[in-house]
């Protein structure tokens, strides 16, 4: 499956869902929709929150998955929170 | 449970360079700990052979022969006397939840460059020249019979101790930046106040040590 796009090739601004789509029946609605804050991340931060979740949310097993040690783990997380943060502020302030 | 293989989630090469220049990637906590403490007591008992004394956070010196308990604690005071400041350092500056274990054995681990200053202070040659210099400047040793062979060894041992040093501190700061997660300016004054600071103390209880 194509990688959902958020960031616009043309100018670099969050890009919002306009279309959504019903395999299904093929309904379209049209509307101007905020993607949720977890997909405004990089593919590698959603790939690491996934794994946290899957790790019951264990820094220190997914420390001991990943052969890293834990504060390497845990500052990588700190670095998501801030992202978030910033993706989170960014949406407030639009 | 499998191990992932997407290496997307962490870039973590584990070059030869990563190893040497930032090990705590990969180890700390207590394990990292227990192989600081293991070379800090071998560092330790290998100088004592030499009597080698690591009378400071980054000082090597050859000296006068003392118990064997006098060179464990001169390791001990160097690894607390930088670690303790570092961690109220990383407390006060750093915004992640951190853990004393780590600052402990990732600031134990750094020290390794000095194992081998220990091993490299071994030759009987370099002993000599230092005992050389210590009669020419104190009147408590005996004077010492030199060959020309001692001061190149002298002089190849201190380019060595010096190289070692810079390693160590590069270590240090590795493991600070990694085990607080400081980066950038805040990091480096921070670090730059704590090692001095640690070299003035570990100097003063080391002295205490001898009284």
């Amino acid at each position: 499956m194509k990688l959902l796009p958020t960031i616009c090739p043309a100018c670099n601004n969050q890009l919002k869902a306009k279309i959504l789509i019903c395999e299904h029946c093929q309904t379209e609605i049209q509307g101007e929709y905020e993607l949720p804050a977890l997909t405004k991340l990089p593919p590698e931060d959603q790939a690491f929150i996934l794994e946290f979740i899957k790790s019951s949310g264990s820094l220190k097993e997914m420390a001991r998955i990943l052969r890293l040690s834990y504060p390497t783990v845990r500052n990588r997380l700190d670095e998501i929170i801030e992202h978030l943060k910033h993706a989170e502020s960014s949406q407030e302030n639009s | 449970m499998k191990e992932i293989k997407n290496s997307s989630i962490i870039v973590s090469r584990r070059g030869i360079s990563q190893r040497l220049f930032n090990p705590f990637r990969f180890v700390a906590g207590y394990k990292a700990m227990l192989l600081g403490l293991g070379i800090i007591l071998i560092s330790a008992f290998i100088g004592s052979l030499s009597n080698t004394h690591f009378d400071g956070v980054l000082d090597v010196h050859i000296g006068l022969e003392a118990p064997m308990w006098y060179f464990f604690a001169e390791g001990v005071i160097d690894w607390l006397s930088l670690t303790v400041p570092l961690f109220f350092f990383g407390l006060i500056v750093s915004s992640s939840a951190l853990r004393m274990i780590d600052v402990l054995g990732t600031q134990a681990l750094a020290r390794w460059p000095y194992l081998i200053t220990s091993i490299v202070m071994l030759p009987e040659a370099n002993r000599r020249f230092s005992m050389y210099l210590i009669s020419r400047f104190t009147s408590t040793a005996d004077s010492v019979a030199l060959k020309y062979a001692d001061l190149c060894i002298f002089i190849l041992v201190g380019i060595f101790a010096v190289l070692m040093a810079v390693w160590m501190v590069a270590l240090m700061y590795r493991a600070y930046a990694v085990s607080c997660n400081i980066k950038g300016a805040r990091a480096i004054i921070t670090f730059v106040v704590s090692i001095t600071g640690a070299e003035v103390l570990s100097k003063f209880l080391i002295l205490l040590l001898l009284q």
